[in-house]
């Protein structure tokens, strides 16, 4: 299946979400299964923003790709610490869009952008998810 | 001289290496790796204000300046970019016509020359499998510090049929890679002109560093 690439929906906002504060029980899970054995009294570890679940991951209205994508890694740039009773807010845009060829044939990349905010308006992570598909 | 002519900086989106490691690597790797300079080759991109004088001046080493595109004959270093190049191609377009690009680039300053020529898929010793030779190549990159067994070895009966100067390149998107393959020069090369001039000309070679630093490991 061919690639289609569509710059247009590049700096589109694609998902606003408000999260539950942070609770320490959530705090305590997300260390124990990523191995952090020793997380500092009410501050999440920096890792912690990837495991909010936002309304929505991918934009709505996306021409398909390709046959099948895969997570082709994220890049994150932290901020503010994140605290028990934090309310966090994620803004997902579509960042960029590109197409590539490798070894095995032509790729397409979808790179997403979440910026993390809490209730101070602090910037607390930028995270970009990068999808490859083909 | 020593220079590797194939590196990727972290602004291009698969490698995570700043510049300035490089040039910190390089120095603390110096008896091993006698690289006088890279140049940086990003994937389909071209930044005509990058400006890498104070790091040059702080570590003592050349920094030049190339892009690596996509072609219909696979991926091609261009070195001597300059306006009337990015303004006839666009780079981000991946499927740059080769039989086009190779003859302009030359015609407008510049040089074009296929890496990793081994490569499937992106690879020119693929493409020459089911498409006619092009025409105006003057080098390949016959040594990639990315290919895979066989893929370098692959390009040697390539230069043979057609006469191709070879030079060579790391490749590196990771720090620790840097340098690892090289061309080593007969000129000196101060500049991209001067750069353009020696790979037009003649006179250099590749030269591989991996079993020296092996070695040392």
């Amino acid at each position: 299946m061919a690639i289609t690439i569509d710059r247009s929906v590049v700096g589109s906002e694609f998902d606003r979400t408000t999260h539950p504060p942070v609770a320490q029980t959530e705090v305590d899970a997300y260390a124990a299964a990523s191995g952090e054995s020793c997380p500092a009294d009410g501050v999440a570890p920096p890792t912690f923003v990837v495991s909010l679940r936002s309304h929505r991951f991918m934009p709505k209205s996306l021409a398909r790709l390709g046959r099948a994508g895969l997570d082709a890694g994220k890049d994150i740039e932290l901020g503010a610490p994140i605290r028990v009773g934090d309310v966090l807010t994620t803004v997902s845009t579509v960042h960029d869009i590109y197409e590539k060829t490798g070894r095995s044939g032509p790729m397409g990349f979808l790179v997403l952008r979440t910026v993390v905010t809490n209730q101070r308006d602090e910037g607390v992570a930028v995270i970009d998810q990068r999808m490859m598909f083909r | 001289m020593i220079l590797d002519l194939h590196t990727h900086s972290d602004a291009s989106e698969d490698s995570r290496a700043p510049v300035e490691s490089y040039l910190k690597w390089l120095v603390r790797k110096r008896p091993l790796l006698p690289i006088d300079g890279i140049v940086l080759t990003e994937h389909r991109q071209w930044n005509p204000h990058a400006d890498y004088r104070a790091l040059e001046d702080k570590y003592g080493l050349l920094i030049l300046r190339g892009a690596e595109v996509e072609t219909d004959y696979g991926h091609v270093l261009v070195y001597g970019v300059n306006d009337a190049i990015t303004r006839r191609f666009d780079f981000t377009n991946v499927r740059l016509p080769a039989a086009e690009l190779i003859p302009a680039v030359s015609a407008l300053g510049g040089i074009a020359a296929p890496c990793h020529p081994g490569r499937p898929t992106i690879g020119l010793c693929a493409h020459y499998e089911d498409k006619p030779p092009l025409e105006g190549i003057v080098a390949v990159e016959a040594l990639n510090g990315g290919s895979r067994r066989g893929e370098n070895e692959r390009v040697q009966q390539l230069i043979a049929d057609h006469g191709y100067g070879a030079f060579g390149g790391s490749d590196s998107h990771l720090v620790s890679f840097i340098g690892i393959c090289a061309t080593e020069f007969e000129c000196a090369v101060r500049t991209i002109e001067d750069l353009v001039s020696a790979l037009q000309g003649g006179g250099y070679r590749p030269i591989d560093f991996r079993e020296r630093l092996r070695s040392e490991a």
